[in-house]
């Protein structure tokens, strides 16, 4: 394990090194990625100023869930960038992943290390800054239990969204091609989770709870830390399930990786 | 011209060859296209119209720019810019065709190929679900075939310019990134310009991408009337023309800088 993790930190440390090669470009294009990012919250400030309140929630409330969830996305899209299912499928299509296959090193180091995407840094300061903006906007009544869970919810997002990664990589095998439809969970995911869920049709909600429990990291613990109603008549506890649901996912992703590297079979290219 | 139009029909081909690809990207479209018509239902609550703006006309311009996706291809377009790097440019600038010309033809074929597989099929599966606006009258549809067709001709330019980066440089990835990226939040795309502050909404209606997107999709819900339909395709054709002339203009420099590696 530890000569695993030493060889994981070298190899990202060659990644950071080549993506740094031109710091100018690479601040440049940081900071424009967090523009543009940004420009999403920006659109749907505005309109949102026409309105007044979505579903009940201010401007500051909705700015707390866009911000966590772009952080934590940016967050994921940075460490688990091996595991994007848009740059691993063609890995496996060309049979580059036979190669990692043959060396005698665990191969989810290996992936995890084959990829770090430097320049998400552009999400993750624009989640801040949404984050920043929710934060001086809404009337949140701070305890230490609202507080210590801010950490702890972005740890578990970043699980959440790391164990989709791992999942949409796993299918590529049995796939050789990446699929669009698992953008829907994704960075679809990631589109609701920015918004108070009590919005969306049952249905979408019935998806977001119980296929792909997104709702648990987002807006249920947010209802507890900005003391909403609960339109949706939820237990209190359902605040609570966020580190239960996103380590059985990250579990479960695992282990679907590990199968999908036993049933390997390459395209032979 | 022979060959403009064989250009369009093999892209077209070849684009309806994707079916599983089309079908996913449908799918997807399709979701999101859910999720921006819930969150524009929870904004209007009871308000029938905002701005001007019906609820029916919100939902439709979200089903709309979801079908539109695949058709306008604006989320990112890096086509030809691979083949600068790949070095399969040096064949293209040979073919007895004029390059931009080429290009555009490639481009019409995949936008005819995505609106029969991935455009038409997702707005019509969308019409089922919500009490959609259609055009009234015969003149509304002809009008809005005419500005789609416009649309096409100012994105496409607009993407063959940013493309003509990598003459340039050999990352033009990033300026490809932030060039997308804008014409995402300037044509309408996230939320329906008739929602903005009338000075923003009237900016983005200037630009390019305003022209691309937002004011076909005004014409099919008619949202826009008489002296404003003239002004929109007034604005249309002169990116249409200005934006062709520049890519012709930029090409003619790019070509003398072009430095093709691999091959």
């Amino acid at each position: 394990m530890r000569r695993n993790l030493s060889l994981l930190f070298r190899l990202l440390r060659i990644q950071i090194r080549s993506q740094l090669q031109y710091p100018a470009s690479f601040v440049m294009e940081v900071l424009s990625q967090a523009m543009i990012l940004g420009f999403f919250f920006v659109a749907f400030a505005v309109t949102l100023s026409q309105f007044g309140d979505i579903g009940g929630w201010t401007l500051g409330e909705v700015a707390l869930l866009w911000g966590l969830a772009e952080f934590s996305f940016g967050m994921m899209d940075m460490i688990f960038s091996g595991f994007d299912y848009d740059a691993f499928g063609p890995l496996v299509i060309k049979g580059t992943f036979d190669q990692l296959l043959l060396r005698p090193v665990n191969i989810t180091m290996q992936v995890l290390g084959s990829r770090f995407v430097l320049r998400r840094l552009g999400k993750i300061i624009e989640g801040l800054i949404i984050f920043i903006i929710g934060l001086s906007l809404a009337n949140v009544d701070w305890t230490l239990g609202r507080i210590l869970y801010i950490p702890v919810l972005i740890f578990c997002q970043v699980l959440f969204f790391g164990s989709l990664f791992i999942f949409g990589a796993t299918t590529t095998f049995w796939t050789k091609e990446r699929l669009e439809i698992l953008n829907v969970f994704t960075y679809g995911g990631s589109e609701i989770m920015s918004y108070p869920m009590h919005i969306f049709p049952r249905a979408i909600r019935l998806l977001f709870s119980f296929v792909v429990p997104a709702i648990f990291l987002s807006y249920f613990p947010m209802v507890y830390i900005l003391d909403k109603p609960n339109p949706l008549n939820m237990p209190v506890f359902t605040s609570f399930l966020a580190p239960f649901i996103a380590i059985s996912m990250f579990w479960l992703s695992l282990k679907f990786w590990r199968f999908g590297i036993k049933n390997y079979q390459s395209t032979g290219s | 011209m022979n060959a403009f139009f064989a250009t369009i029909h093999t892209s077209f081909r070849r684009q309806l060859t994707y079916r599983a690809a089309n079908l996913s990207g449908l799918f997807t479209n399709l979701m999101f296209g859910f999720f921006r018509a819930a969150v524009l239902i929870a904004l209007y609550k009871e308000q029938t119209s905002v701005n001007g703006l019906s609820i029916n006309g919100a939902v439709t311009y979200a089903g709309l720019t979801q079908s539109l996706i695949g058709v306008m291809s604006f989320f990112h377009w890096y086509d030809l810019m691979h083949t600068v790097y790949d070095g399969r440019v040096g064949a293209d600038l040979l073919r007895p065709i004029n390059y931009f010309s080429y290009w555009l033809g490639i481009d019409i074929g995949r936008a005819l190929g995505a609106l029969i597989i991935r455009g038409l099929p997702l707005f019509l599966v969308f019409s089922v679900f919500y009490d959609i606006t259609l055009p009234e009258s015969l003149i509304q549809w002809n009008l809005f075939a005419l500005s789609i067709l416009f649309a096409l001709l100012i994105s496409f330019s607009w993407r063959f310019l940013v493309n003509l980066a990598s003459f340039w440089t050999p990352n033009a990835l990033g300026i490809g990134r932030f060039a997308f990226g804008l014409s995402w939040t300037l044509s309408g795309f996230y939320f329906p310009l008739a929602l903005f502050p009338d000075w923003l909404a009237n900016f983005c209606r200037l630009t390019p991408f305003g022209a691309s997107l937002y004011f076909p999709i005004q014409v099919f819900i008619g949202n826009v009337q008489g002296a404003e339909i003239m002004q929109g395709f007034f604005i249309q054709v002169f990116w249409v023309v200005t934006l062709i002339i520049l890519g012709h203009i930029v090409l003619a420099q790019g070509v003398k800088k072009l430095v093709i590696q691999g091959g």
